[in-house]
């Protein structure tokens, strides 16, 4: 089969088409285009499909990374948005938790009161309630939601979301409702809350579903525009749109749950990495994704990567429960910018200087110093090898800028260009402990995968930081979303509130919600053509002690439950809490969420064939000098510089050495050795402190 | 006021001191951050009405965890100070393998809900800082259930029970004896005891992680490393005050009190601030004489120093605008404080304390009523107060009991209009959701709006406040602590009043009777509701200053009504659209 994968990032769209059974690849970059990324998307599929030599009619599926959610919501363009909530409730969505999003400020701006997502003339309330466990208090005002809906769409809004309290334990108001409005007012997209995310905690769910609507409309006519280009275009394949969960969905699907995509790209990310990782037998990877302006942390444990909180996961300070791959991004890349603050402290980031200016070796006018900076005063960015060649670096520039901070802080160029690194890696070595140490997880026992255009400079330093025996570089290290895009399976997701404990938890009732939820995941998976072997299903649940507010979440087994199996649940829940907190309680504990995925099999990617392998005399361009810091102090050292691409296979490398290719270079201090393995990937072996 | 030693500051330099400083910050966060995940009761881990910092040996805050509010984080170098000194005069002191107990409202907890827990880390068996957690216990053992909402105890013996720093673990050595103590004299002691040993193990998780950094980099470097962050704190706070104009402000605050009590109600809170070169000087001169009886006085150590220190932080260092500024013991060397010893922001031991924390959000209400006169674009106008309602009641023989924070709004401000609905200055809890309130709770909430109508007026008006109803399912009671119900948050620069506070109790027959803003413990009886309606903010500048189009978005959200358009901002709305004309002619003809 022929999959092709499409990241549109800020700048650049990068795309890859692969021959699953080979594991051929042929990759390409186009100009991202953001008045109407489909454009761009156009333009690289009609061109990679030439430069593979593939007819745009034989490729078989077109895999699609989007960051128009995430702009939308990002920018704040989304459509005039209508709320239909309960009497008595309109400013859920306003209020929010009452807490401010900064302890120490009076002029900061609260982003569900300064930048609504629907405003409060927009948002009507009718009578109507439903209580728990599940009780109709009052039943639904159709007639006030008839007149709200049409009331609604005479102001001219294009979406609705309906939020009603306790929709998670009967949706039959939402529901009615959302006909009601589909009637009144047709043409208008209309979500809500019991199907976004039918779980506890209104404003967080009303955000959710307002959120939905707010970029409804502009995802779906996004989608829809690339479906139609890509059909005049000739391609038949299906577009199927990467979630922030970590799978693929149909456009269909996107159309109506776009707030399931904000994390497209990152998430993508993850899921390359991982891939590549098994490429050389490794399962348990840490993804450091180093970009200009962030840095984006994953876990993959056994190949499978965890899953964020839902009390963590938000965009642009709202908060979204939607089922997202825990990524940890942290303000510190290639751009962060190393400065003396008034009160002379000395910083690396969060401000960056982006794409434009950039960093000063860039020469488009960077007059601060940044951490691409640093590493090219050090030598460890080579002018002659930057970027394969393709770009020339402003080598002085950087040493202006760096030295113009040393003299502020009174210490050598070089010390201080080691300092703004240090600075940075410590940084990124804290964000990697927020997810494995303060998680119970040891990071000894992961690999770093490192990728993004900054990632294989810093990772030798980030892992010894840690401890972390092994850095992997994939291949491509640039267009490690693409890539992953080709290797993701179809993922739905569900979830019910059951609020159920361990002392009346009865397994049966559970099956059978288990079971209803799993059913209809199925259909929906077969409506898209998967065949019952190609489907696979994962439960899961959130679970609490009874009384605690944040839940765990524990994988459930596949077979039917019974009270064994219940026990085994609880168990996995004890060992957790104990791993993550240290301590376990005697008191009963609580399922609050139980979960289901459904999976639908991509074909898979098989491994490509080993490259071809060469020799290092062939791989050797040069000789630099590059300042490492040996004993306590700075030293030059003469490094060899590598074409990755003419490497010889399973040949020991010993650093200090620099390994350069198209999208990155790779860096070994002294003491570190690299092998590029048959795999296709870069292993180093990272020389551990004393 | 901080005696500080020599800073060594300078014996590292600037890239490692950033080094261990992010280490430090982000222990801190972690030891927050588990504590909430772990804990039991809703005040912890919804309302995050909790502390967690790193001290160094002598009790100076280090780091504090990002998510904990302000009053908890703040005081817990009061509380590791006041520790020491107790355990030196009973001649103890700490040990490796210590975990301690405090709660002395006169020596650091301000009132005694909050405690705290401290696990010191030793190295070469040198004592070098402390691990420490605060937190809001549900009940501590006083005369009614609840630790809100105490209105009436004469003393502080009245308020529960009191632990100055009682070793619950020695050397290593659980006391089971003091468990056994608590867990005989709270109410709802399984969530009590559960939220204690989460504090404890959040402690632990951070001092293990302050021990290892300092393995790592060396105790000497470690040290340096923090009074540099310390002196950075200092001199950022020394910039922000020397840009201010020397200069002597004034500002004065009533309060409710009892307004129900002819001989308890209306106390004055007064604010001297001295500004000269990069210093302040605060003068509560002309505060109230404590009350005697009642427990609304505010220990100076814990509740007064932090609502100054908080309220000078977030106006002359706001965060919107500087950026985060690391939070430790630093930051308040330049500010000195005077309370006359026996007022309400200082008062004498046994004078009860337990509902000092509307008082105390008045008072840094206060300081920045003077500093606007010299900081006028850094302030908002008048800031609404807030109010804690402790619902409880008995189901199957065991106490439930359920806090709950009530809103305030925030003032206008140069250039933006007020917060609506939040919490207000040192305090920044959390809200419960309604859909955890009814599942786990007997209690129905029957209405959770903006209060429309009601904001101060002003060319930035202020945030309107909250309504928010609950109803009793089951026969239970209420006490209250609140305040604002009488006197309206300021207006600033021709700006008008914001709106007050109230409480109404409508009984199962629909009988509607008000509430003063304390209310102790009163007996419920299923379907009654309890409606709190909250402050609003007050204005900033001239309404008839206001952007006609800001007015007119008011109308149509429904907030104003076109009278209130016309009447307070001149501005003349006729079928939902701007009269610009009617608008012009009404403005001159005020002028």
């Amino acid at each position: 089969m022929k999959l092709i994968g499409v990241d549109v990032g800020g700048t650049f769209t990068d795309l890859v088409l692969v021959e699953t059974e080979s594991g051929e690849s042929t990759v390409h970059k186009v100009p991202t285009t953001p008045h109407d990324p489909s454009e761009g998307v156009l333009t690289g599929v009609s061109e990679l499909c030439e430069l593979a030599g593939v007819s745009p009619a034989a490729v078989d599926h077109v895999l699609h990374g989007t960051t128009t959610a995430t702009n939308a919501v990002l920018e704040h363009d989304g459509a005039v948005t209508g709320l239909i909530t309960n009497e008595g409730f309109r400013d859920v969505l306003h209020i929010g938790r009452h807490q401010r999003p900064q302890h120490y400020s009076i002029r900061q701006e609260i982003p569900w009161q300064d930048r609504p997502l629907v405003k409060r003339r927009h948002r009507k309330t009718v009578g109507g309630r439903i209580a728990p466990p599940g009780v109709e208090l009052a039943p639904l005002d159709e007639a006030a939601v008839a007149t709200a809906a049409r009331e609604l769409a005479e102001a001219g809004v294009e979406a609705i979301a309906i939020c009603f309290l306790f929709s998670y334990l009967d949706p039959s108001h939402e529901a009615r409702a959302k006909a009601i409005v589909e009637a009144e007012a047709p043409g208008v997209f209309v979500t809500t809350s019991s199907t976004v995310s039918p779980q506890f905690r209104e404003f967080e769910r009303f955000t959710t579903t307002a959120m939905n609507a707010f970029i409804g409309p502009k995802v779906r006519d996004y989608v829809s525009r690339l479906e139609s280009r890509l059909s005049e275009a000739g391609f038949a394949a299906d577009l199927h749109i990467m979630g922030s969960n970590g799978g693929a969905a149909t456009a269909r699907m996107v159309s109506e749950l776009p707030v399931l995509t904000l994390l497209s790209g990152p998430a993508a990310g993850i899921i390359g990495g991982a891939w590549a990782g098994a490429l050389s037998g490794r399962s348990n990877l840490i993804t450091f994704d180093v970009g200009g302006t962030s840095a984006d942390i994953g876990i993959v444990r056994e190949g499978a990567f965890a899953e964020a909180s839902a009390r963590d996961t938000s965009i642009a300070g709202f908060p979204v429960l939607a089922p997202m791959i825990d990524i940890h991004t942290i303000g510190a890349g290639g751009g962060s910018i190393a400065h003396v603050d008034a009160a002379g402290g000395f910083k690396v980031g969060p401000r960056s200087a982006g794409a434009v200016p950039g960093p000063a070796a860039y020469g488009r006018g960077g007059t601060q110093p940044t951490v691409t900076d640093a590493n090219v005063a050090l030598g460890r960015l080579d002018p002659r090898a930057f970027l394969g060649g393709a770009m020339s670096l402003d080598v002085e520039a950087s040493r202006r800028v760096v030295g113009e901070l040393a003299e502020q802080l009174g210490m050598s160029l070089e010390e201080t260009a080691d300092g703004i690194l240090a600075v940075v890696n410590a940084n990124m070595a804290n964000a990697v402990r927020s997810r494995t140490v303060q998680k119970g997880l040891d990071p000894r026992a992961f690999s770093l995968m490192a990728f993004g255009g900054g990632g294989p400079l810093q990772a030798v330093d980030v892992a010894a930081i840690l401890g972390i025996p092994e850095v992997i570089v994939p291949p491509a290290p640039g267009i490690t979303s693409a890539v992953g895009l080709t290797a993701t399976d179809m993922k739905y997701d569900l979830v019910r509130t059951a609020f159920v404990t361990s002392a009346d938890a009865d397994a049966g009732a559970l099956e059978a919600l288990l079971a209803e939820m799993q059913a209809e995941l199925a259909s929906r998976l077969a409506a898209d053509g998967f065949a019952p072997d190609e489907m696979r299903f994962e439960r899961a649940g959130d679970l609490r002690y009874v009384g605690q507010g944040y839940e765990l979440r524990c994988a459930f087994p596949g077979a039917a439950l019974d009270a064994p199996a219940m026990q085994a649940i609880f168990a996995d829940f004890t060992a957790q809490h104990r791993r993550e907190y240290g301590r376990v309680n005697d008191t009963p504990i609580e399922i609050v969420n139980v979960r289901v995925r459904g999976v639908g099999a991509m074909p898979v990617l098989e491994k490509p064939a080993p490259p071809a392998g060469g020799s290092l005399e062939a791989a050797h361009l040069h000789d630099a000098e590059i300042a490492f810091r040996t004993g306590g102090a700075m030293t030059r050292m003469t490094t060899p510089v590598y074409r990755r691409d003419r490497l010889p296979l399973d040949t020991v490398i010993e650093g200090p050495a620099l390994i350069t290719q198209k999208d990155t270079t790779s860096m070994l201090r002294p003491g570190d050795s690299l092998v590029a393995d048959a795999g296709g990937n870069l292993l180093i072996r990272v020389a551990q402190k004393g | 006021m901080t005696s500080s030693t020599t800073s060594r500051a300078s014996t590292i330099d600037p890239i490692s001191a950033s080094v261990i400083q992010g280490a430090l910050q982000s222990i801190a966060v972690e030891m927050g951050y588990k504590l909430m995940r772990m804990s039991y009761s809703s005040i912890i881990r919804e309302s995050e009405d909790f502390g967690a910092a790193l001290t160094d040996a002598q009790g100076r805050q280090i780091a504090e965890s990002m998510q904990s509010t302000p009053l908890q984080s703040g005081p817990i170098a009061g509380y590791v100070q006041n520790v020491l000194e107790t355990l030196e005069a009973r001649g103890d002191r700490v040990n490796p393998g210590d975990v301690i107990l405090h709660n002395d409202p006169y020596g650091g907890a301000s009132h005694g809900p909050d405690f705290a827990f401290l696990v010191p880390v030793f190295r070469d068996e040198q004592l070098v800082g402390f691990a420490a957690t605060t937190a809001h216990h549900l009940d501590v053992g006083a005369q009614t259930p609840g630790s809100a909402g105490i209105v009436e105890a004469i003393d502080v013996y009245a308020e529960g029970l009191q632990f100055k720093a009682i070793k619950v673990r020695d050397r290593g050595v659980d006391n089971a004896a003091v468990w056994q103590i608590l867990r005989d004299n709270v109410r709802a002691p399984k969530l009590v005891v559960g939220d204690m040993e989460a504090q404890i193990a959040a402690c632990e998780i951070g001092a293990e992680r302050f021990g290892a950094l300092i393995d790592e980099h060396g105790r000497d470097r470690v040290e340096a490393a923090v009074d540099a962050l310390m002196d950075h704190s200092e001199a950022m706070m020394r910039q922000a005050i020397a840009a201010l104009p020397d200069g002597v402000y004034k500002a004065e605050t009533k309060l409710d009190g009892f307004l129900d009590d002819p001989e308890r109600r209306h106390y004055t809170l007064a604010v001297t601030l001295t500004v000269k070169g990069d210093e302040i000087h605060v003068d509560l001169t002309g505060t109230s004489p404590q009350c005697d009886d009642r427990p609304i006085n505010m220990p100076y150590v814990g509740t007064t120093d932090i609502a100054i220190w908080l309220t000078l932080r977030s106006v002359l260092l706001d965060s919107a605008v500087h950026g985060i500024i690391p939070q430790n013991s630093g930051l308040t060397r330049p500010i000195t404080i005077f309370a006359p010893k026996g007022c309400l922001a200082n008062p004498s031991f046994p004078a009860p304390v337990i509902a000092r924390f509307t008082g105390g959000n008045g008072l840094a209400d206060t300081v920045m009523k003077a500093l606007a006169q010299c900081a006028p674009q850094q302030v908002s106008a008048g800031i609404g107060n807030l109010k804690v309602i402790a619902f409880s009641g008995l189901t199957s023989g065991e106490h439930w009991v359920h806090m709950e924070i009530f809103e305030g709004a925030y003032g206008g401000r140069f250039g933006m209009d007020g917060m609506d609905a939040v919490d207000t200055l040192y305090a920044n809890t959390r809200n419960n959701p309604i859909e955890d309130i009814e599942s786990h709770l007997p209690l129905r909430v029957t209405r959770y709006e903006l209060n429309e109508g009601v904001t101060g007026p002003g060319k930035w008006r202020g945030g309107f406040g909250s309504i928010r109803g609950f109803e009793f399912l089951a026969d239970g009671g209420g006490s209250v602590e609140g305040e604002g119900h009488e006197f309206r948050p300021w207006g600033f620069q021709g700006g008008g009043q914001g709106g007050t506070a109230s409480l109404t109790s409508i009984s199962p027959e629909g009988r509607a009777s008000s509430l003063p803003s304390k209310v102790p413990y009163r007996a419920a009886k299923k379907g009654e509701t309890f409606v709190a309606t909250g402050p609003a903010g007050g204005g900033y500048g001239n309404p008839f200053e206001r952007d006609p189009q800001a007015v007119l978005d008011d109308v149509l959200d429904g907030l104003l009504s076109a009278e209130q358009a016309r009447a307070d901002y001149g501005v003349v709305i006729a079928s939902g659209a701007l009269d610009a004309a009617a608008t012009d002619a009404a403005r001159k003809g005020a002028a």
